[in-house]
């Protein structure tokens, strides 16, 4: 057991590190080679190996995380940084079903990347520090109390960071900055709340239900209440929550197509995660139910999903309303939280999944038209359609799921939402929040359909496509990872029975 | 009171008040050779201060003479070592803080630091 | 009294004497004795620090013949001991690595001089460690200033006499002050061994005579040494000092010498005035004030540096500033939370120094954050040890400053009027941290940018970026310049002993945490 949750995280890490020291060492090696293009210089750097080493290293690691993950529940301490810290891992319903998210995210992904870096180029370092990025996610994930997950949330930053600058453009660089500087800054608002609980929570483990004394806090609530909220914004950041929500939409679109699905479907997440973890598992539901922190929660989550809404629909940039529509489908998963009933809490775990798929086959699919075409601007594609008819029927598929449209899982995930918001009788939410929720699908269809119809139906207007009428191939490694995805989509929302079963039994795990 | 206290320990009032001078003036001259008899101004007030704690009046200095021997016919030499010490260290200092001074004013002609500060930045180095 | 209870006196000699052995000497042999000399009393500071974590008690050396009140002591705990083997290694590391620099950057002539102010520098910094006697210690804080203004002058110009001048007239006003509050507490005790001292001024605080020259006598002390190690607002010297003198200079003034007057302070603290009367006085609550400016203010002007090095040095003036306020909070967790920053701040201060020459040595010579663009990638050691000191002055976990911040929060926390101010100054300060170190660190890994497009493509030819496979050879001949580890082998091994310290106090830190508290507690 302890070498399963070792491997899983220790695997991806030393294969990306091993990588990364390759990828710098490789230069040295290369000498004598002088004369060489630079289309040449690319494609060489690649090559079957390096495939072959990062698919094993990351189907191994995926292995040994799964098999963490569905063969009981382990626990694991590595060591005692201090004498009342050490670095825990422990899974249970939470850890288990995120990771198997990531778990099938990030192979697909890596089979996408493999054409669409080969022209990108600096193949080597994509690579390490996507492992790297695995295992960092793992141990997130499997995160046992809260300095551990403050470590590993870290640390994704800084291994998702380089994704993010990985052209080394100068617009990459600012985007990787800012994305740096508000993930650390979300990070510190955790941190100094974390200091806080230290001293008036029973223990750091994550527990059901949470570890507050009440003994202790008995007098300092206010003050809890605003350490908690300090943090919910500090993580929030990871999850675009307003007021801290702008790096978002200025550090996906940057990378590597790829890498900004990976960062919009699961990094993204981590905030979701450390929210979770910090308000269920460690304070508990039962402190903030009713406070102002849950009333300023849920305000700012709808807040942020009719914003984002708004915004996606007036940008005209295709992965920039991409990144805009995550901005406010992860807060369709805060305001789930926010409102700690058990329907409402299965809707956001289905929303996870469901997002987590939808949104990265959406940035899969805006990463081909960019990688054939160059087009990255929404009226570009018009006409797109009779060029890749299975690529854009994908993204039709994608759109659907991500407005709720049955039988998408995305159907599911918002019925469980709305009906968890009416159930919740909070006053004034249990109605404002299922409203915002219909207004904001009806934005997410108006600026995703758009696409489709036009894509389709180009209609009279001239188009920068040629019309020969020929079909464009797509590599397979897209076109597989598409049909995956969609797939991923379509099966849950058909055959809904076990996976509903299952959130249904986390969330009440969780709420306990 | 407070008055009487500060007359009769006139000696003291005095030390203090020269220490505030050189402190001052070690601080807020512009002039270097001037911070530097601030500098001198300033331990020359605490070695005063010093040797006035450690003298008591009617005994003498800790030499043996006339076969004297009793504690109480002298001082503590203690302080007077105190300060012979600090002069050491003073002088040392001063010397430090001269020769820093001829080289900046070798290097531009003038004793102002402020002067010295606006050249460098003019240098750009 | 066993051999052992020599060595740190047999150092603190061998330091002093070696100092002027040096004047005779030719550079090369001034160097190697100074190498020597340090290995040495690094051994015996560890040989000592055995013991007395063996005896479990501390030990005092009686210096000449006379006893305790009239004669001169040393005294040595756990503390003192490591301390003067921490200092040891670092110093060794830092002269190791900066031997190339003074080679080139120091006249022929006086490469020798260099030397003997090293010794010097070390003997005081012991003597300060070791010694029980206040004004011993007065005398000591004068050697180590005169060496120190000696380390900073070596490389000749015009900014780094200025900066000499600056140091040397904010460092007389401060000893000008602790020498002042040291004749007054000897006014009022009569005595100058530390212990003696204390035993009457626990007298004095109980029967609540001379409460005022005994308070003005503690506030003149603490200030004057809060001068002399560059506390807000008296850092104007700092960022001259450290940012254009010689590597070894910066690295050793900024890990080493403002930290033994730190370390003397808390001492005074502990042995001679009282923890008691330290915590009733307000002493400690200006301390606080002006460690949470210097936080704030040296942050925001490393932000706006645009030169490696100085931003370096007005981080220093924010990280001092979370020692003071530590020692502000006076409580037993404050005070072992500012000596463990003391540690891990030597050791990673001294480390981004390194690194930072490194990387500057690769942009031929640029110190801007636009010529060092993509130097992480010229040198890669001095890349990666700059990005492991930059994530630990971060404040990432498993890197040294998060234990630092863990602690200094756990010490706020629980104090009634402190809490708030320290946390929201660590928040502002750790934010701002990031901000400058991670900017440049992400600087140092992306490419050079010029005027135009046709410059960039220039620079990305000369730097190798995103080319995959261009050797360092073509980079070398496109004109980029590129430092091997085996071009410097020594500074190589240097580096990495550093980037090692960083994670052994990074991760390994109960031990060490463990023995401030037993050596504070022997402080008493």
């Amino acid at each position: 057991m302890q070498v399963l949750m070792l491997g899983s995280i220790g695997l991806p890490v030393t294969s990306g590190v091993v990588l990364l020291a390759f990828s710098l060492s490789q230069r040295l090696k290369a000498a004598g080679r002088v004369e060489r293009t630079e289309e040449e210089g690319k494609l060489q750097e690649g090559g079957a190996w390096l495939y072959a080493y990062v698919f094993i290293a990351l189907i191994c690691s995926v292995g040994f995380s799964m098999a963490a993950a569905w063969w009981g529940n382990g626990s694991v301490t590595v060591f005692q940084l201090l004498d009342t810290i050490s670095i825990y891992f422990h899974v249970d319903e939470t850890g288990r079903l995120f990771m198997t998210i990531i778990s099938i995210i990030w192979p697909v992904v890596g089979i996408y990347s493999v054409p669409y870096m080969r022209r990108e180029g600096g193949e080597k370092r994509y690579y390490a520090f996507f492992l790297l990025a695995y295992g960092m996610l793992t141990g997130f994930v499997y995160a046992g109390n809260l300095i551990t997950m403050y470590l590993f949330y870290e640390l994704i930053t800084l291994v998702s960071m380089p994704l993010v600058l990985h052209n080394g453009t100068r617009e990459a660089v600012r985007a990787g900055r800012k994305y740096l500087f508000y993930s650390l800054c979300g990070a510190y608002c955790g941190l100094f709340g974390i200091f806080f609980l230290y001293r008036y929570c029973g223990s750091m483990n994550f527990t059901p239900g949470g570890t507050l004394e009440y003994a202790m806090v008995s007098g300092h609530e206010d003050i809890v209440l605003l350490a908690v909220f300090v943090m919910l914004l500090g993580f929030g950041v990871k999850a675009g929550m307003l007021p801290l929500h702008a790096w978002l939409p200025t550090a996906h679109p940057v990378a590597p197509s790829p890498a900004s699905a990976a960062l919009s479907s699961v990094i993204v997440k981590a905030g979701v995660i450390a929210i979770i973890r910090v308000i269920f598992y460690v304070v508990g539901r039962e402190f903030l139910q009713g406070t102002w922190v849950q009333y300023t929660w849920m305000t700012l989550a709808l807040l942020t999903v009719f914003m984002g809404s708004m915004l996606a629909y007036r940008e005209q940039g295709f992965k920039k309303r991409l990144a805009y529509s995550t901005v406010s489908q992860v807060s369709y998963i805060l305001f789930g939280l926010s409102l700690m009933t058990s329907d409402a809490l299965s809707g956001a775990l289905l929303h996870v999944i469901a997002h987590g798929f939808i949104k990265c086959g959406l940035f899969l699919t805006a990463g081909v038209f960019l990688h054939y075409y160059g087009y990255g601007r929404v009226e570009q594609l018009r006409g797109i359609g009779k060029k890749m008819p299975l690529v854009l029927g994908c993204f039709t598929l994608f759109s659907l799921g991500l407005i709720g449209i049955p039988p998408t899982l995305g159907f599911l995930s918002k019925w469980y939402l709305a009906q968890g918001a009416l159930q919740s009788q909070i006053p004034v939410f249990s109605w404002l929040g299922p409203m915002i929720l219909l207004i904001s699908a009806f934005l997410t269809a108006g600026y995703l359909l758009p696409v489709t119809i036009n894509g389709f139906f180009p209609g009279e207007e001239t188009s920068d496509l040629e019309h020969t009428g020929q079909k464009d191939k797509t590599d397979w490694g897209m076109g597989i990872s598409l049909l995956l995805l969609a797939v991923f989509t379509l099966l849950p929302g058909i055959f809904p029975k076990p996976l509903l079963q299952f959130v249904s039994e986390a969330a009440t795990i969780i709420l306990k | 009171m407070s008055l009487g206290n500060l007359v009769g320990n006139y000696e003291e009032a005095v030390a203090m008040i020269l220490f505030g001078i050189g402190f001052s003036n070690l601080l807020l001259q512009k002039n270097l050779i001037k911070k530097i008899i601030g500098l001198n101004i300033m331990d020359t007030a605490t070695y005063l201060f010093l040797a006035l704690k450690g003298y008591i009046e009617g005994r003498k200095a800790p030499v043996v003479v006339d076969g004297v021997q009793s504690v109480e016919a002298y001082v503590n030499p203690i302080p007077s070592g105190l300060v012979l010490t600090g002069i050491v260290v003073s002088v040392s200092v001063t010397a430090l803080m001269l020769s820093l001074t001829i080289r900046l004013y070798r290097r531009y002609h003038t004793l102002d630091l402020d002067e010295i500060s606006t050249q460098l930045k003019k240098e750009g180095k | 009294m066993n051999f052992v209870c020599n060595f740190p006196f047999i150092s603190i000699i061998i330091t002093l004497f070696s100092g002027p052995l040096c004047t005779i000497l030719s550079g090369k042999w001034a160097k190697r004795v100074n190498e020597a000399v340090i290995v040495i009393v690094g051994i015996l500071s560890a040989c000592v620090l055995g013991y007395v974590g063996g005896t479990g008690e501390a030990f005092v050396y009686r210096m000449g013949h006379f006893p305790a009140p009239w004669g001169n002591e040393i005294r040595v705990g756990v503390l003192e001991a490591f301390m003067g083997f921490f200092f040891c290694v670092i110093m060794l590391l830092c002269m190791v690595a900066g031997a190339r620099e003074r080679e080139e950057e120091i006249e022929e002539s006086k490469q020798n001089l260099y030397y003997v102010m090293v010794n010097l520098l070390l003997c005081s910094l012991l003597a300060l460690i070791y010694t029980n006697d206040l004004f011993t210690a007065y005398v000591f804080v004068e050697i180590n200033t005169i060496s120190a203004c000696g380390l900073i002058m070596i490389r000749q110009n015009g900014r780094t006499i200025e900066a000499a001048t600056r140091y040397m007239i904010m460092s007389l006003l401060g000893s000008g002050l602790l020498l002042l509050g040291l004749c007054f507490l000897y006014d009022l005790t009569g005595h100058l061994l530390m212990s003696n001292i204390k035993e009457q001024v626990h007298i004095l605080a109980q029967t609540g005579q001379y409460h005022i020259p005994l308070m003005v006598s503690v506030g003149l002390m603490s200030v004057g040494l809060a001068m002399k190690s560059a506390l807000y607002p008296f850092h104007a010297w700092l960022p001259d000092a450290y940012g254009y003198s010689t590597l070894s200079s910066a690295a050793i003034l900024s890990s080493l010498v403002s930290k033994g007057y730190i370390f003397l302070l808390i001492k005074i603290f502990y042995r001679v005035v009282g923890f008691e009367v330290l915590t009733g006085s307000k002493v400690a609550n200006v301390l606080f004030v002006f460690g949470i400016i210097g936080m704030i203010m040296g942050s925001l002007n490393a932000m706006q540096e645009d030169q490696i090095t100085r931003m370096i040095a007005y981080s220093s003036v924010a990280q001092i500033g979370y020692i003071y306020m530590g020692i502000g909070l006076a409580t037993q967790e404050g005070m072992v939370a500012s000596i463990y920053h003391v540690i891990s701040h030597g050791a990673t201060k001294s480390l981004l120094f390194v690194a930072a020459s490194g990387l500057t040595a690769a942009s031929a010579g640029g110190t801007r954050y636009r010529n060092l663009a993509g130097s992480g990638y010229r040198n890669k050691l001095a890349g990666i040890a700059f990005t492991v000191g930059s994530l630990s002055m971060v404040g990432m976990p498993m890197f040294s400053g998060f234990i630092s911040k863990l602690f200094f929060a756990q010490a706020a926390v629980g104090h009634a009027h402190k809490m708030l101010p320290t946390f929201i100054a660590l928040a502002i300060s750790t934010i701002l941290n990031a901000a400058y170190f991670m900017k440049m660190v992400i600087s140092i890994y992306s490419p050079r940018y010029g005027g135009n497009e046709e410059e960039d493509a220039s620079y990305a030819v000369q730097d190798g970026w995103n080319y995959g496979e261009v050797s360092h050879k073509e980079m070398r001949r496109n004109g980029g310049k590129v430092i091997f580890m085996k071009d410097q082998p020594v500074k190589a091994a240097a580096l990495i002993c550093f980037i090692v310290l960083n994670f052994i106090l990074g991760l390994n830190s109960e031990p060490i945490i463990r023995m401030i508290q037993k050596g504070l507690a022997m402080f008493g």
